[in-house]
């Protein structure tokens, strides 16, 4: 309510705009969703019920970044406020706000007539509004940088700021609900249902919370006034959310007002934690405190502390107007332990220019000690601006620290055009910092809580973030060919931009955008992309950035639409591609469109300029567009349950759980290298309810699927008395009796467990496809039951990473693959093998280098020079390792071993491919033969 | 992995910390690049040839300004060249800038070690904390050239990457060995031993026990030396004993086999009679000639290994000692200078990235490995063109203190590395 008001305060005269609800009740169910979800449009006359909500966040440059969550179904009455990103600062923009607004609103209309026609027509289904009603709809809060500050942590309890307010201005905006002051005012957002989930607490005099800031406001011009501050008094006045307004209305004109704060980290303190418990994601902070959760407050603290730094140099210093630190354009973060980096900014300079000078080649990265403490920095070098990243080698691997930079100077490049754009124009300074809060928050704090997910997906998450935030690919979702077709009908469907009549073509009116091509998310997977490979990483790098992926894996995203001008790599250089060269018109401008609707999220790819009629100025998004995007996800919901079965039982290629290999070294010492999966029936109680699970599962196999597979033979239904023998050959016979007792468990429990079973199937049998069921033909059934990536009679294997670098994807394991596997040595496992294939992945690096060098440099090398210097390129590296429970408390055993080999894999042509595999020692494997069954029929 | 060693050069700066005034510069191309340069005809010279004193002062300069700010700069890496500062003893900064391919920061930074090791064996450690006249000890440096650039250039030996000692197998070494510390004894020092081309054939208890780098460096030195039928060379222990200096006595038995002494003031040269040595070792004549073709060898001739082994590399990391060798069998394709080259690089891979580091490199650290729940066992890298036959295998392998590392032709194949390594290194036990 108090946030629907803030929308308000930035509107015209003519009324509210677009804070009407969206419906969560509707989102969550799936049934009447799309009834509502047809399409949105605007409508040039009534504002009121047509507006999408998101129109009010649209900035003044036509970026948008809203996000509306529907987190937690069971409270979904809850209002899910978006975020906003984007905040265009000016210095006068609490005086020309209005005219913002207005100007905002040129760029919607383009197609508002449609609309119109559209409503004669009663194409577009009313929404109810539910503007007044208890639990308005999502707000649309403008946030800004909460972070700004962050370095100093001097913290006092309470603080006094002086602002200036102007009165006057109300004229416009008045006529709001209460609590409308302190937000035009001052400019301090402030939410009353803040409190709504402490039941008890009434909201008689509750404190005032600054759960947002107006841009622009006199509170966020000060600098000093942060998100979770408590206002407490206004000139010496205590206030609350009670008395406020009044107190504000007895400031008679423009004055300045003394308004004291407590901290927010002396609150926090004190503070019960419930309190921070709902997103109110009214800043840029908080979609970090959304992704991370809530140790950010403590976690924060730590990250502060560890030294790290982003730095842009200029290399050319103008020595006639020497000024303290003109060299630095742009400096993030502002804590004590960057300071001493930026400090000594002087040696990166002159290393720098030096080294280049000397050597011929940039330099690459350096390394410090920094109270004990090593920090590698990272260079990066455009015509004569340095880009440093300074970060510890403890937590940033270099090779790691190598490809980050590289991935933060090509984002910036695909957000802002060039780096210079990114961190010389002053506006984009605020975006930018947030874009480096969430990277240091990424970097530093790899253990994201992945919310809802179990910890198990969440260790694997951070795990693997190591490596595969770094492979230039998109997570792939392989999916049966069915779902593909569908999937691309509706991309290809929506490409077409085909929308009848709402189309331009239809009203005989020039295309605004082309769409170059679409990809789409699931859960954060990539099921679909019809995107070039280029555009198709820049966009995902994008998203990794901003958190999206995992956004969409955790929680249903109520709304999220994200519009911004971008410049694609492929697309924005000079036009000596062999591209089709129609599209390589100087004014052709590139914009992307993210709308995520629940766990699927779709990225547009558009183009104004070129056969679309040119963009001007800064368009926002346009609502037929949008609202096309949305409706083709809307379409996607039939399919959303089978790709999501796809998810959980994947038919990927089968893992085991590296504890089940674990022996305990007394009784069988070679086990290890004959059947490890008996040990594991035998063995240790970790796994005592597996064979009854087994035994119960082949009941329920054969009812489901129709086929055991010939090659496992302790997969089929035939087998069944075999029970969890594993089957392979092995010199150890179970004891009978200890089988009969199993066996016995197993009917037993059999009902009991059921649901055991179908957590586990997967994992107990690979070829047990769960509830694929009637959507997969016998044969398709086949392929995927095939694969099984190692030899021998036992799955062996742990994990695996493969990267197809022509299409830019990968495939490895889900994380529900992961989280099934669970076990106490396997995450330890899979954290090492992530470490130990960056280290590998940096060799092939390497390699590849020399290979581009070798392909560059002229071909007039005779063969005998060639042998000498050309190096033969490193194709394959394997580590092996042996691992033993931690803690192993027995003194007297030595602790079981399990001995596993990571092993990676390069393949240069026809095509440039890696392949990184986990698998246990007893099978000699042959990473080509694991290749090709991977990659066999993986395509886009 | 770089695999080419002759293309690059790897420059050394010496200065004093305190003053920045370079006591001296070396580099792999052959004595002071700076003095060579100057002069005309040098022309189309390769870059790095040779650092103008601009570049040596900023070097330098970003290091002590990071100290200023207690930043100590450690290193810094362009696409093809990596740079390493170190300080010894707040007075001696070591700055190594190296182009030569599949380098690393542990291969420069334990090169740095053994540079100062050199320093300090010759100067000894007093000279090099007080400078008091720079000029005098950029004198007394001079005598470490010689060592220093054979740290430098291209060796036959690997004692300075790995800090072992590099031995080989005599056939007969209990022989020998009896002979040498009956021969000690006789000339009353603890400290004995013979050496091959730099490498240790046997050696008292005593001289076993010589902490590194002194260990690596005396054969070293002996080495590097022009071949003398005797010297008495004052050295200083650089762990043992930095600031007294013993003397080395050096006693060429056969060319290239030299048998070597560590002792005090006593005895003299002189006391070494012919009558001694001849005593001692004349019944032992045909053992010693043998041990002279074992220098690039290492291994005993007739010792069965298998036909695909293109290198060795055997290391005990408690003992400090290992074997290395390139020419186990005729010459194949890669030449030893490669092969040496891609074994060496092999060796700072594994080193640095895979498996622990060594006992006594640093102790904590040594602990931190041994807590690991990860152990890495073995690790193997294949090289080469998609078209079989071409490239090569290498395969390292870890068991207890010992650990072994091939380098083999690319017949071998790949899932029978391990393999033929086990092999292979349960046949090498015996000997180290």
């Amino acid at each position: 309510m108090a946030t629907a008001a803030l929308c308000g305060s930035r509107q015209s005269p003519e009324g509210l705009l677009g804070d009407s609800s969206p419906q969560e009740d509707e989102d969550c169910d799936p049934e009447d969703g799309d009834s509502d979800w047809g399409s949105y449009s605007s409508a040039s006359s009534d504002y009121d019920d047509l507006e999408p909500e998101w129109l009010d966040s649209v900035q003044k440059n036509g970026e948008l970044f809203y996000l509306e969550l529907s987190e937690g179904e069971e409270e979904s009455l809850l209002p899910e406020p978006p975020v906003v990103n984007h905040v265009r600062f000016s210095e006068n923009e609490i005086i020309i706000e209005e005219d913002d607004y207005r100007e905002g609103k040129k760029y919607e209309p383009k197609l508002k007539r449609f609309t119109k026609i559209l409503k004669s027509k009663r194409l577009l289904p009313k929404r109810h509004n539910k503007k007044n009603s208890k639990d308005s709809g999502p707000v649309s809060i403008l946030k800004h940088q909460s972070h700004q500050k962050t370095g100093v942590l001097v913290q006092q309890r309470y603080k006094d700021v002086s602002v200036c307010v102007n009165p006057k201005k109300l004229t416009v905006t008045k006529a709001k609900e209460q609590l409308k002051l302190l937000e035009v005012l001052v400019g301090v957002i402030h939410q009353t249902k803040w409190s709504w989930r402490r039941a008890g607490k009434q909201a008689g005099g509750e404190r005032l919370v600054v759960h947002g800031l107006l841009p622009g406001g006199p509170a966020m011009k000060s600098g000093q006034v942060f998100i979770g501050d408590v206002l407490v008094a206004v000139n010496d006045v205590d206030v609350t959310s009670e008395n406020i307004e009044r107190v504000l209305s007895c400031i008679p004109g423009p004055m300045q007002v003394k308004l004291t704060f407590e901290n927010a980290y002396a609150v926090k303190k004190e503070a019960a934690q419930p309190t921070q418990k709902k997103v109110q994601l009214n800043t840029e902070g908080d979609l970090v405190k959304l992704l991370w959760g809530e140790e950010v407050g403590g976690s924060e603290q730590k990250v502060l502390h560890t030294p790290h730094v982003v730095l842009y140099l200029t290399l050319e210093l103008d020595s006639e107007t020497s000024k303290e630190e003109q060299e630095i354009l742009y400096h993030y973060p502002a804590s004590d332990a960057s300071q001493k980096l930026k400090s000594v900014r002087g040696i990166f300079l002159t290393l720098c220019d030096m080294l280049e000078s000397v050597t011929g080649t940039r330099v690459t990265s350096s390394s410090l000690l920094l109270n004990g403490k090593q920090i590698n920095v990272a260079y990066w070098k455009e015509s004569d601006k340095l880009l440093l990243i300074g970060l510890p080698a403890e937590e940033v691997p270099l090779p790691q620290l190598r490809n980050m930079i590289e991935d933060v100077a090509q984002t910036l490049k695909f957000m802002y055009g060039s780096l210079d754009r990114a961190f010389c124009q002053a506006e984009n300074a605020p975006r930018v910092d947030h874009f480096f809060e969430l990277f240091f928050q990424r970097a530093l704090l790899p253990a994201r809580p992945h919310g809802g997910a179990s910890p198990g997906a969440q260790q694997y998450e951070a795990a693997s973030a190591v490596l595969l935030d770094g492979l230039p690919g998109v997570r792939w979702l392989p999916l049966p060919q069915e779902i593909k077709v569908e999937l691309d009908t509706a991309l290809s469907d929506l490409e077409a931009a085909d929308f009848a009549e709402l189309s331009e073509d239809y009203h005989d009116m020039r295309r605004l955008y082309t769409i170059l091509g679409s990809s789409l998310f699931y859960k954060g997977y990539l099921t679909c992309s019809h995107l070039p490979k280029d555009d198709l990483i820049d966009v995902a790098v994008y998203c990794r950035h901003y958190g999206l992926l995992p956004l969409a894996a955790k929680q249903r995203v109520g709304q999220l639409v994200i519009w911004r001008e971008v410049f694609p790599r492929c697309h924005c250089r000079p036009p000596t591609d062999s591209d089709p060269d129609a599209f390589q018109e100087p004014e052709g401008r590139y914009f992307l469109l993210i709308v995520g609707w629940r766990h699927f999220m779709s990225c547009v790819l558009l183009e104004a300029g070129g056969c679309a009629s040119t963009a001007v100025g800064n368009p926002g998004p346009d609502c037929v567009y949008v609202d096309q995007v949305k409706t083709a996800l809307h379409q996607l919901q039939a399919v959303d349950c089978r790709i999501n079965e796809q998810l959980e039982s994947s038919p990927s290629p089968c893992l085991s759980c590296a504890d089940w290999f674990l022996a305990g070294s007394h009784e069988k010492l070679d086990c290890l290298t004959t059947s490890p999966i008996l040990s594991k029936l035998q063995g240790s109680s970790k796994v005592a309810t597996s064979p009854p699970c087994r035994r119960t599962l082949f009941g329920d196999y054969s009812l489901k699927t129709r086929k055991p597979s010939p090659s496992r033979s302790s997969g089929g239904p035939d087998d069944g008395g075999e029970g969890g023998e594993g089957g392979g050959p092995s010199p150890h016979t179970t004891p009978d009796t200890e089988r009969k007792q199993r066996e016995a468990d197993g009917s037993e429990e059999s009902g009991a467990l059921l649901k055991v079973i179908k957590k586990k199937s997967a994992l107990l049998n690979p070829f047990h496809v769960g509830n694929l069921k009637k959507d997969l033909s016998e044969k398709e059934l086949e392929i995927y039951n095939a694969m099984k990536l190692t030899s021998g009679p036992e799955n062996t294997l742990f994990h695996y990473v493969a990267l197809e670098t022509v299409q830019g994807i990968f495939i490895t394991p889900t994380h529900e693959d992961v989280a099934r596997l669970g076990g106490s040595v396997h995450p330890e496992l899979i954290k090492n093998f992530h470490r130990c294939c960056l280290s590998i992945r940096a060799v092939f690096q390497q390699t590849l280098m020399e290979e581009k060098k070798k392909a560059g440099s002229v071909a007039d090398h005779s063969d005998s020079t060639d042998s000498a210097s050309a190096p033969n390129p490193v194709k394959e590296h394997g580590v092996l390792f042996e691992c033993s429970p931690e803690n192993w408390a027995d003194q007297k055993k030595a602790p079981p071993v399990v001995a596993y080999w990571v092993v990676g894999r390069l393949f240069l042509c026809p095509k440039v491919q890696e392949l990184y595999v986990c698998f246990h020692d007893s099978v000699t494997e042959i990473a080509i033969e694991m290749a090709f069954k991977l990659f066999f029929g993986l395509t886009l | 992995m770089g695999e080419e060693g002759t293309e690059g050069t790897v420059h050394l700066l010496c200065l004093a910390a305190s003053s920045g005034v370079p006591l001296f510069c070396r580099s792999s191309r052959g004595g002071a690049p700076a003095r060579q340069q100057v002069g005309p005809w040098r022309s189309g010279s390769p870059k790095l040839e040779g650092l103008p004193f601009s570049v040596i002062g900023s070097l330098n300069g970003v290091h002590m300004f990071g100290q200023n700010l207690e930043v100590q700069l450690s290193s810094a890496r362009t696409e093809d060249t990596t740079v390493v500062w170190k300080s010894f003893h707040d007075s001696i900064t070591l700055i190594v800038l190296s182009s030569e391919a599949g380098t690393s920061e542990l291969r420069l930074e334990r090169l740095l070690q053994m540079v100062f090791g050199a320093m300090v064996l010759l100067v000894g450690l007093e000279e090099l904390t007080n400078i008091s006249n720079i000029e005098r000890l950029k004198k007394e440096l001079r005598a470490s050239y010689g060592l220093i650039d054979s740290l430098l250039g291209d060796s036959e030996l690997i004692g300075d990457l790995t800090q072992c000692v590099d031995c080989v197998v005599p056939p007969e070494g209990s022989l020998l060995q009896e002979a040498l510390s009956g021969f000690a004894e006789a000339a009353g020092t603890n400290f004995a031993s013979l050496v091959v081309s730099g490498r240790v054939v046997v050696a008292t208890e005593s001289w076993w026990r010589l902490g590194t780098p002194e260990a690596v460096l005396l054969p070293w030195l002996v080495g590097s030396l022009p071949p003398q039928a005797a010297r008495d060379y004052p050295v200083y222990l650089p762990h043992g004993s930095p600031t007294v200096p013993h003397r080395l006595l050096t006693l060429t038995l056969l060319p290239g086999l030299e048998l070597c002494l560590v002792c005090g003031p006593r005895p003299p040269l002189s006391q070494l009679d012919p009558q001694l040595l001849e005593r001692w070792w004349q019944p032992m004549l045909d053992p010693l000639r043998a041990c002279l073709p074992l220098g690039p060898r290492a291994l005993p001739a007739g010792f069965p290994l298998h036909t695909d082994i293109l290198g060795l590399l055997l290391l005990h990391l408690e003992l400090k000692r290992c074997l290395f060798t390139v020419e186990p069998s005729g010459d194949k394709d890669p030449s030893p200078e490669q092969r040496r080259c891609v074994l060496r690089s092999f060796y700072t891979l594994v080193t640095a990235v895979h498996f622990p580091p060594e006992p006594g490199q640093q102790e904590d650290k040594a602990e931190d490995a041994a807590q690991q729940p990860q152990v890495p066992k073995a690790c193997y890298l294949v090289s080469g063109t998609e078209e079989p036959g071409t490239g090569w295998r290498l395969v390292a392998l870890q068991s207890g203190p010992r650990r072994l590392l091939l380098l083999l032709s690319a017949q071998s194949p790949v899932h029978g590395l391990r393999g033929l390594a086990t092999r292979t290194l349960h046949a090498l036990t015996p000997l180290l």
